[in-house]
């Protein structure tokens, strides 16, 4: 076996004790402090009635082995049925992943289209008036809060102007506003970031010749700089994936009604639908650990000289 | 083209011209509920947005009318009690599922032992507790047993939904339910909506409404702006906030009642003049206007309204007056004591703010309050401790069966008989015992009144707000609001 394909197989094995370790941690937590049956059943119920429910549940046999009942499961793929529609968690997850993937593939390439421009004209003119306008608005961007910025953007855009729908899925102008919700704080940091790693990259040595050749502008910035800057941007776009995924779609998919997978995690949380909410975080860990050895392969890819 | 394709088409042309306005007719609504149904199998679950869709899509043996009385619905009249644990009810002739299954005896005694069957796990069983099983007279007449004397078995029949035999079996009938009502299920794209069509074959008067889309949105100011931008009609539990810029509000007094529970047995508490004191000190008026901007009224001393049975109608909301509370504490050598006060942190609306507005009122009449506001789930554990009871627990109670026994059951026996009781009291132990074994209206409903009134005097309970359920509504559309909370689309028009 070779050098890179060593390399997968150790990330996948660390990204697999990653996941193992988030899950186990959601259901030692959600175990610790909720109790589903409490919330099923009616405020008066008795008892008798709970406990019955308890044991149908399987809630009443002791955490470690309900743990290692949820690790043969996993394994098999099995991700058992939700406690909340009565049905097996994987179809949940099945339907509302493509949700998910469209808001954050939508907001994310946003979040870019709008922050290299922005961070490149930054660069280019630090501390003049374009820089400074540009930090300012990455500033506001990734500092509002998106629960505020989604509720904004709908009152202005939906309620006053009625141009665009309040929420839900449906057709393509329905992913609009949430994806602009989701791309705006991802952009401001990003445009930061570009900002930044481009101003050091247009110091360094090789652009002054470059200029000193005679090389046009687009072509410095295209074939050299770009290339180089690749990298730090590249991680930075792949940690705001991340967040997305496992934090932020959360906030705007429950602002906007969208039927992903983030709100399919709070509303397992508000049900205390544990094995639910244990299937999402397991996917979503999974999903992280993807993404993060898809960028090593990249950056491996750009610059040879990291070693892996 | 000759004369007879001719003639064709110029009937085509006439039959759609006619059919134009009648499309044009053609009403519809967008209904935003806060959540989506879990099932829309009707038998299965608590669930509000199951409710939401299936009250148009289901019907029980009994309705309630306008004034929340109980009316025949699939029976034709209300049923009579032929002996002491025995309901007898007239069905319906004629009425056919919207899979055209015969509604009958047999879907009656099939519907009351699938809900009660042990391998089917319903967990909407509280209301319906007595039940003993279902049996068939003849094809139009069914026999309800009861496990004792059970005067509310009217009231628990409407909140059982009459499904079909075969129907309910078929294992696609909790996403494409099939019942008698109004309206039946067309459609349910997860996460997106669920479209009810108008039934053709209601056997009841024919609904203005013939297209509705259940939106499920979550976010009170997401649903408010979809009002105001008029893709929806109706929006489920407005908050009070919202209600000035919503384009019309839709409000009645509820059957929700928040309270509190006060231990009798706790040292802190254990004073009749602490308890009272507690509920003088508070102003349930304020908590009214400015936590629920007016769409609350103080309790009336009791956790059930006055359109239900059992209702005292001699209590009046405890008066707010600090001066007496604290000449009471003064009185009671309770100057200054500490007092543990449980609250919920959601779950009812407003609960965190009014714990911590209350416990500001107990500190202005001389008291120090242990505020400890609790994730919900932690709350429930605290409300079910029946060895260590909190001074004051907050709590809410929603009776839908509006009749008495069970608030009286759960709230006004000792600790090791009721579920979410703080007191002890022979005297209610023995008032309680005896309604749940009195046939007679009038004698029931006097115990009833005692306890009430008893309930009041010993001041187990600091009572709190009787809330309005409120509703955004587009400017189109015209509805009444029902005591019971429940939003019949055939109740509905709009222009």
């Amino acid at each position: 076996m070779n050098e890179l394909s060593w390399f997968v197989v150790r990330r996948l094995f660390q990204g697999l004790v990653v996941v193992l370790t988030v899950t186990a941690i959601v259901f030692v937590v959600t175990r610790l402090i909720g109790d589903p049956v409490a919330i099923m059943l009616p405020l008066d119920a008795t008892e008798a009635q709970r406990e019955t429910l308890r044991r149908a549940l399987g809630l009443d046999q002791p955490v470690y082995l309900q743990f290692i009942d949820f690790l043969r499961s996993l394994f098999a793929l099995d991700f058992g049925e939700s406690y909340w529609q009565h049905r097996p968690n994987i179809d949940i997850i099945r339907e509302r992943l493509p949700a998910t993937f469209q808001l954050v593939g939508a907001g994310m390439l946003l979040a870019v289209v709008l922050a290299l421009p922005l961070g490149t004209v930054a660069a280019m003119y630090p501390g003049r008036l374009p820089d400074r306008i540009t930090s300012a608005l990455s500033l506001v961007g990734l500092s509002v809060p998106l629960f505020w910025l989604g509720l904004i953007l709908i009152y202005v855009f939906a309620a006053q102007l009625r141009i665009l729908p309040s929420s839900g899925p449906g057709t393509f102008v329905h992913l609009v506003l949430p994806a602009v919700t989701l791309a705006l704080p991802s952009a401001g940091r990003l445009a930061m970031l570009v900002r930044s790693s481009l101003i050091d990259e247009l110091n360094a040595p090789y652009v002054k010749t470059a200029v000193a050749k005679g090389l046009p502008l687009w072509r410095i910035l295209g074939v050299h700089t770009y290339v180089n800057a690749a990298v730090p941007t590249l991680t930075m776009i792949g940690w705001e994936v991340t967040r997305s995924l496992a934090g932020h779609t959360i906030i705007v998919e429950t602002v906007f009604a969208w039927p992903g997978l983030g709100l399919a995690a709070i509303q397992a949380i508000q049900r205390e639908d544990l094995l639910l909410l244990q299937a999402i975080v397991f996917v979503v860990a999974l999903m992280v650990v993807v993404i993060n050895l898809a960028l090593d392969l990249v950056y491996k890819f750009i610059d040879p000289r990291i070693s892996v | 083209m000759n004369a007879f394709t001719g003639g064709v088409r110029a009937i085509v042309v006439v039959g759609l011209l006619a059919m134009a306005p009648a499309l044009a007719q053609a009403q519809s609504v967008t209904m935003a509920i806060s959540s989506e149904p879990s099932t829309l199998d009707p038998q299965k679950t608590m669930d509000g947005g199951e409710r939401r869709v299936n009250d148009n899509v289901f019907e029980a043996l009994l309705s309630r009318n306008a004034d929340s009385e109980l009316a025949p619905g699939l029976a034709i009249e209300l049923p009579k009690r032929i002996d002491d644990t025995t309901w007898q009810f007239k069905l319906r002739q004629g009425v056919k599922f919207h899979n055209g299954e015969l509604f009958n005896a047999d879907a009656v005694v099939h519907s009351v032992t699938r809900i009660f069957s042990p391998e089917y796990k319903s967990t909407v069983l509280g209301d319906l507790t007595g039940i003993k099983g279902a049996e068939k007279v003849d094809d139009h007449t069914v026999n309800i047993k009861t496990t004792r004397l059970d005067t509310l078995l009217p009231a628990r029949m409407y909140w059982l939904k009459i499904v079909p035999m075969k129907g309910s079996e078929d294992p696609s009938f909790a996403s494409k339910p099939v019942g008698t009502g109004p309206y039946r299920v067309t459609e349910w794209v997860r996460g997106n909506y669920v479209q009810l069509e108008r039934n053709p074959d209601y056997w009841g008067p024919k609904p203005q409404i013939e297209k509705a889309r259940y939106r499920f949105v979550s976010e009170g100011g997401t649903a408010l702006a979809g009002l105001i931008a008029g893709e929806f009609d109706f929006v489920d539990n407005l908050q009070a906030e919202f209600a000035r810029q919503a384009p019309q509000v839709a409000r009645r007094q509820g059957l929700e009642h928040s309270f509190s529970a006060i231990s009798t047995e706790n040292p802190a508490t254990k004073d009749k003049r602490v308890r009272q004191a507690l509920n003088y000190a508070v102003d349930k008026e304020a908590l009214a206007e400015s936590l629920f901007m007016g769409f609350a009224k103080p309790a009336r001393g009791q956790m059930i309204g006055d359109k239900s049975f059992g209702f005292n109608d001699a209590l009046k909301p405890w008066p707010y007056d600090p001066a007496k509370a604290r000449a009471l504490l003064k009185e009671a050598g309770a100057e200054g004591s500490t007092i543990e006060y449980v609250v919920p942190a959601s779950r009812w609306p407003k609960s965190k703010e009014m714990g911590e507005a209350i416990a500001g009122y107990w500190q202005a009449v001389g008291l120090k309050t242990d505020l400890k506001v609790l994730e919900f789930s932690q709350f429930l554990v605290r409300l079910r401790d029946r060895k260590v009871r909190p001074d004051v627990i907050f709590s809410s109670h929603n009776n839908a069966l509006m009749e008495a026994e069970r608030t009286v059951q759960v709230f006004y026996q000792s600790i090791d008989k009721a579920t979410s009781s703080s007191i002890v009291d022979a005297k209610a132990d023995q008032l309680v015992a005896a309604a749940g074994n009195e046939p007679d209206n009038a004698r029931r409903k006097a115990i009833y009144n005692e306890l009430m009134q008893r309930g009041y005097d010993e001041a187990w309970f600091l009572f709190l707000l009787n809330t309005d359920d409120v509703y955004g509504l587009s400017k189109r559309m015209t509805w009444k609001p029902r005591l019971d909370n429940k939003v019949f689309l055939s109740e509905m028009t709009v222009k």
